[in-house]
């Protein structure tokens, strides 16, 4: 057993003097996740957003005034929207052309006579043609607005012309001689509170992600190390001195697995510190994961060596199936923006479970709710290492 | 004396080609045994089953008493090995790297520092000991890679064609290092094709080709399997077959072969064949640059067992 111990610690030692390995294994995903979440960070960040948007009203009268007010105020808006209620419809304008405003509602001129008159009228919304989606919000608010207020104007209408026939006279009709009040409660939406998942920033999601998929790098690098000794006939050495293959192979498999924990680590309290990422309530339950995913790249390792002759073959064949991995897995785009068909090939990926069980915890699940991906985890690691250790070549 | 390592029978195939084929040989405690054969002849696949790295598909090697069939973590303990390339960790120091081959072989502790201070005096690298061993030159890596070897004092040491590429300088302090170990009592099974280092160190040797042992004895015993022949050295242009096959039919020639523009020619009769021998060469095109008749040697022997040159 000894021995195991002095071949994991003299792999971790040979590892750690590896320039290039540390560079890829610890450099390269802390960088790509400060590019990808600074650059992508303004969507899907927790925080409420705030999309700037705005009401202009070149109505005379008072209704114009009125509806604008009432959408103003809707508490539900104010976390989504920066609603500033304008009258110089050309400042609007261009500030939408110039994306300073995502859109805006104009109320045209003739607003309160036309709805005097019963008479139709139509609202216009400028959109950045940049933040379509965004934009798109606004208008959606400003159909929900328009629904209603002729909602009230048929109301009115109808009771009008029902007084009108029973030949209440038209004074006598609006005891207070102005417009009907506008509200939004003309339709009742019955609402039943949820408690609200979590929204994931994107820094936290490719801090998971990239995470997820440069642990198995390190599987890489434990791999190189394993057919280097074939080559240069270290491994032959070991193998002709007292140690058995059960040193040989758990010595490896140990330095592999310290150096993929060691590795998550150094990612999960660099990426917390450097770039402030949210891995959520449960840092237990992250870290555990972290290991399962680091005992997986260690069965990926095995198989890499027994597959791989040559330290060339395995800088083909490494990359292009962590690559894969981490694509089925949602390194680089989220899972669930994926097509249908390629669901199935995820549960292939150890880094779709690490990053499932990832934000599931970030989102403040229960260590309990991610067992599953943790098992299966652990499941891909004894199925990658058995089929290496069946398949391992010493010579 | 008494045998310490007993190979029996040895066989090992790889497919149908068959690299070992029935191989004996004993090695007695305290001797320099050589194994000599050109490259490809099955030295290393020997000493690799020796090693206990491959199993033999027939026959037995015994090590002090045990079998590497049944007792290979035993017949480990009794070895040392220096393997034919250089095997070492090149980002470990020196030290480092003694070290580990250190512990796995079950050193500890003091045990452990003295072993390693005593295999850095023996390569004469105490004061580089920190250096990584990637920086070392070529001589220094194989002088670390024979202390490697020999730190935890084995009772039989097995050196797999050891000076292969190294400088001549290099060379030397090896072969001295050999001659130094086996005084202090260790066993050597030595492999080259290098046939002035197996004389110059071995007390007995094993002339090996094509996988089988084709002669077994002390120098002088393997010298007189020629006794009486005189082997005849020509400088010469390029040979062409149909030039050695005109040397080969000459009256007193017993075989002849040639190698990197040296032709060797084994004879009874030197003085009596010099002079047809460089008029059929010179016939056939050849320019003939120095002739040397020397006493046999053991490049005589395996031309005379074989019909061809030891570097072949």
């Amino acid at each position: 057993m000894s021995r195991l111990i002095h071949i994991a610690v003299k792999d971790v030692k040979t590892l750690l003097r590896d320039r290039a390995a540390f560079l890829i294994m610890l450099g390269m995903p802390l960088v790509l996740i400060f590019i990808l979440g600074s650059a992508l960070g303004g969507v899907g960040e927790s925080e409420n957003i705030d999309i700037p948007v705005a009401i202009v009203s070149q109505d005379n009268g008072s209704e114009g005034a009125l509806f604008a007010k009432a959408i103003a105020d809707v508490k539900e808006l104010e976390s989504v929207f920066n609603i500033d209620v304008r009258d110089d419809f050309d400042t609007v304008r261009s500030e939408v052309e110039r994306g300073d405003l995502t859109a805006a509602l104009v109320i045209p001129g003739g607003f309160s006579d036309a709805l005097a008159a019963g008479d139709p009228v139509t609202l216009e919304v400028l959109q950045d043609p940049g933040s379509q989606l965004t934009a798109g919000l606004w208008a959606g608010v400003a159909r929900a607005a328009a629904a209603n207020l002729s909602a009230g104007q048929i109301v009115r209408l109808t009771v009008t012309n029902l007084l009108t026939e029973a030949g209440v006279p038209a004074g006598a009709q609006q005891p207070g001689g102005g417009s009907p009040e506008m509200t939004f409660d003309a339709v009742s939406v019955k609402t039943v509170e949820v408690e609200p998942e979590k929204q994931i920033a994107l820094i936290d999601y490719y801090a998971a992600g990239q995470t997820g998929m440069f642990l198995l790098f390190g599987a890489m690098f434990g791999a190189f190390g394993f057919v280097r000794e074939r080559r240069e006939q270290t491994l032959a050495r070991v193998l002709a001195s007292p140690a058995s293959k059960f040193d040989v192979v758990g010595g490896k498999s140990l330095g592999i697995l310290t150096v993929g924990v060691a590795q998550f680590f150094v990612l999960f309290l660099g990426t917390t510190y450097l770039f402030g990422v949210d891995w959520g309530p449960t840092p237990g339950g992250i870290i555990i994961v972290g290991i399962a995913e680091a005992f997986a790249a260690t069965g990926l390792a095995m198989t890499l060596s027994a597959l791989a002759k040559s330290e060339r073959a395995i800088g083909g064949i490494g990359p292009t199936v962590i690559m894969l991995f981490a694509a089925l897995g949602g390194s680089m785009i989220p899972v669930d923006q994926m097509p249908a068909w390629m669901k199935p090939l995820q549960s292939i990926s150890p880094v779709y479970w690490a990053l499932d069980a990832f934000l599931g915890l970030m989102r403040g699940g229960a260590m309990s709710t991610v067992m599953v991906s943790v098992g299966a985890l652990l499941g891909i690691g004894v199925v990658l290492f058995g089929f290496g250790l069946w398949r391992l070549s010493y010579e | 004396m008494s045998s310490i390592v007993q190979v029996t029978d040895l066989v090992k195939r790889f497919g149908d080609f068959t690299a070992v084929d029935g191989v004996s040989f004993s090695i007695e405690e305290g001797e320099v045994f050589g194994l000599l054969g050109p490259n490809g002849a099955g030295k290393t696949t020997t000493i690799s089953m020796i090693s206990c790295l491959l199993g033999p598909d027939g026959g037995n090697v015994v090590v002090n008493g045990h079998s590497v069939k049944t007792a290979s973590t035993a017949v480990k303990r009794e070895l040392g090995v220096v393997p034919q390339e250089v095997a070492l960790y090149p980002t470990l120091s020196a030290a480092e790297n003694l070290a580990f081959w250190g512990r796995m072989y079950g050193l500890s502790g003091t045990a452990l520092k003295s072993a390693v201070a005593d295999a850095l005096v023996l390569a004469g690298l105490e004061d580089r000991s920190k250096e990584r061993v990637e920086k070392y030159s070529g001589g220094m890596k194989r002088r670390i890679n024979i202390a490697a070897g020999v730190l935890h004092k084995p009772r039989v040491l097995l050196m797999d064609e050891p000076t292969v590429g190294i400088d001549p300088q290099s060379r030397n302090h090896i072969l001295e290092t050999v001659k130094d170990l086996n005084a202090s009592g260790m066993t050597v099974l030595y492999t080259s094709h290098y046939m002035e280092e197996v004389e110059f160190l071995c007390d007995r040797i094993a002339i090996m080709d094509h996988g089988k042992i084709i002669a077994v004895g002390t120098l002088n015993e393997l010298r007189d399997v020629v006794g009486g022949m005189d082997v005849v050295s020509v400088s010469v242009s390029d040979v062409s077959d149909s030039t050695l096959s005109a040397v080969r039919v000459l009256a007193g020639v017993e075989s002849a072969d040639s190698t990197e523009g040296k032709l060797t020619v084994l004879t009874k009769s030197s003085g009596s064949i010099l002079g047809g021998l460089v008029a059929a060469l010179e016939s056939e095109g050849a320019h003939v640059t120095s002739v040397t008749v020397e006493e046999p040697n053991l490049e005589s022997v395996f031309l005379h067992l074989t019909g061809k040159s030891l570097r072949d």
